[in-house]
């Protein structure tokens, strides 16, 4: 019977490694799709933020762009996040948006906590060095509550502890007698 | 599940016995082990240096054909050593442990690939729930959601069988290797699983350090307890890993954004993101803890608990300085130092008393020396 299985899995590994070698090109992964746009003015720069998911979700991940008035080749710039509770994350260097190059952006990123998030900008370019921010609004996590979630994930973990005890009393008096 | 097959090491005796060599399916249970670590670290790599992401990738290629492998070598070995016991055929008890009694005795499973089965299946079940997780969710690549860390702990189960499998065969040189191999494997891959805890970090513990460090010095520990000086073979191993890693996961990520016309990010700094979890300091605790136990030996448990307990505290007190290499980061409050390393300290006191048992545990599994003659 391994004479014959082992053959086979190689063959079936092979098939999957050459349809992945087709199928993975750049053209294979999503466009991005903004479907709404907010406003935001950074000293002289006026920034539009777009969005590929709007309302915004907890957890829910979206591409987000950021697109200064006559574009981004002499600008440079940051971007600041605030959580709802006023923590700062790391400030972050606003860079091309992998998918979509001539716009900053951020790609799949989602917003953990349900609140005001604010993104604070800090844009330096021809007309000198502007800041302006934008409040967004996240609404509630969609799906099950995530203590259920992080419940179903650590099953494997338990049943590796529940093994490992079962093990740990059959083995008592052999590990008491090798000594 | 009745562990209660066999005590002699043999899972079915009678006359002609079974030939699977087995170096051979434990050799292919390694390779699918050291599959997923490939197919995680450059599928990790990728997010941070490169992003885009669909389900068919390379990266998320090598880490399901890793569960499939595993599962179906350990279903044949399972389903060998059944029709070899009901055809009352020896089965050579080197081959992935004693034998369990599966739903009443229809089922003849060796320990190891019972294990490793079991963590194959829940693998891919988990991986489904990753599957409906990103289509509610989207593929945000954040590596500690809830179903990622199922699938991290599904393939530690894995790797659990594929340390048996090799302990069962510690007489022979491969059987011993694997096993050092297998524990050091673990160890690397754990330090990602580790990742679960980091929103727990609010206060002046860093729980993320404090598992990795619990987790070494566990495995670490569970190799001295299986072979003398294991403790400093599986730190060798290990950082052997992420000396590997660290070269390849950059580059597989670069190369394969080449292979499939993407740009990398702007300013990304290429550092390897899985080979930095993994702790610089391995090889020195491994030499420390093999020198405390040089003399243990048996159950004792003072001596292991105080030797997991100074090398945790070195893992988890030296964690910011590595940082600081590796990130060019600021040193943290004193306080969260001393009480990540306080923490490091009794958790690995913990590592080390449950390892020395755990290695104990896994000399049992080979077959006696009576039973092999």
């Amino acid at each position: 019977m391994m004479r014959r299985l082992f053959p086979t899995a190689a063959i079936v590994l092979a098939i999957c490694y050459l349809l992945a070698a087709a199928t993975g090109t750049a053209a294979a992964y999503q466009p991005v799709n903004i479907v709404h746009t907010e406003q935001v003015q950074a000293g002289p720069y006026t920034l539009t933020v777009g969005f590929s998911e709007w309302p915004l979700r907890a957890m829910q991940s979206l591409d987000f762009t950021f697109t200064p008035e006559g574009g981004i080749d002499d600008k440079t710039g940051t971007l600041a996040t605030a959580q709802p509770d006023g923590k700062l994350r790391r400030k972050e260097p606003l860079s091309r948006h992998p998918r979509k190059h001539e716009v900053w952006g951020l790609d799949v990123r989602s917003l953990d906590k349900q609140g005001d998030w604010t993104f604070r900008f800090a844009i330096d370019g021809p007309q000198g060095h502007g800041e302006g921010e934008l409040k967004v609004t996240v609404l509630e996590q969609p799906g099950p509550p995530l203590g259920l979630s992080w419940a179903i994930s650590t099953l494997p973990l338990l049943a590796l502890i529940a093994f490992l005890t079962y093990a740990w009393r059959r083995t008592t008096s052999k590990v008491t007698s090798v000594a | 599940m009745d562990l209660t097959a066999d005590d002699r090491g043999r899972t079915a005796t009678a006359t002609s016995p079974l030939t699977l060599r087995p170096w051979l399916p434990a050799s292919i249970l390694f390779a699918a082990s050291m599959t997923f670590a490939i197919g995680s670290t450059w599928d990790i790599q990728w997010h941070g240096d490169v992003g885009p992401d669909t389900f068919f990738t390379l990266p998320h290629l090598f880490i399901y054909a890793s569960a499939a492998v595993a599962g179906f070598t350990s279903l044949a070995v399972i389903l060998m050593t059944t029709a070899a016991g009901r055809a009352g055929r020896t089965v050579d008890g080197e081959l992935g442990g004693p034998g369990i009694a599966v739903f009443g005795r229809t089922f003849t499973a060796p320990l190891g690939y019972m294990v490793s089965a079991l963590g194959a299946a829940s693998f891919l079940l988990y991986g489904l729930w990753d599957l409906w997780w990103h289509s509610l969710y989207g593929f945000d690549a954040v590596i500690d959601s809830p179903p990622h860390i199922g699938l991290f702990l599904s393939s530690t189960v894995i790797s659990v069988g594929t340390v048996i499998v090799f302990a069962a065969a510690r007489a022979q040189r491969w059987g011993y290797l694997g096993a050092l191999l297998s524990l050091a494997h673990l160890l690397t891959s754990s330090t990602v699983t580790a990742l679960a805890v980091q929103r727990l970090s609010q206060g002046t513990v860093r729980w993320t350090v404090v598992v990795t460090a619990f987790m070494a010095i566990l495995l670490l520990i569970a190799g001295a307890a299986l072979r003398r000086g294991g403790a400093t073979m599986v730190a060798i191993c290990g950082s052997a890993i992420q000396a590997v890693f660290w070269w390849f996961a950059p580059w597989a990520a670069r190369e394969y954004a080449n292979f499939v016309g993407l740009p990398l990010r702007e300013h990304i700094r290429a550092i390897p993101t899985t080979p930095a979890l993994i702790p610089f300091m391995l090889i020195p605790v491994g030499i420390v803890i093999d020198l405390l136990l040089r003399r243990t030996n048996g159950p004792a448990r003072l001596l292991p608990a105080l030797a997991g307990g100074l090398g945790g505290a070195i893992v988890a007190g030296f964690a910011p300085w590595q940082n600081i290499i590796i990130y060019d980061a600021r040193l943290p409050l004193t306080s969260i130092i001393v009480g990540t390393a306080v923490a490091g300290a009794i958790f690995g006191a913990l590592g080390g008393f449950l390892g020395w048992r755990f290695g104990a545990m896994l000399r049992l599994t080979a077959p006696t020396s009576e039973v092999r003659a």
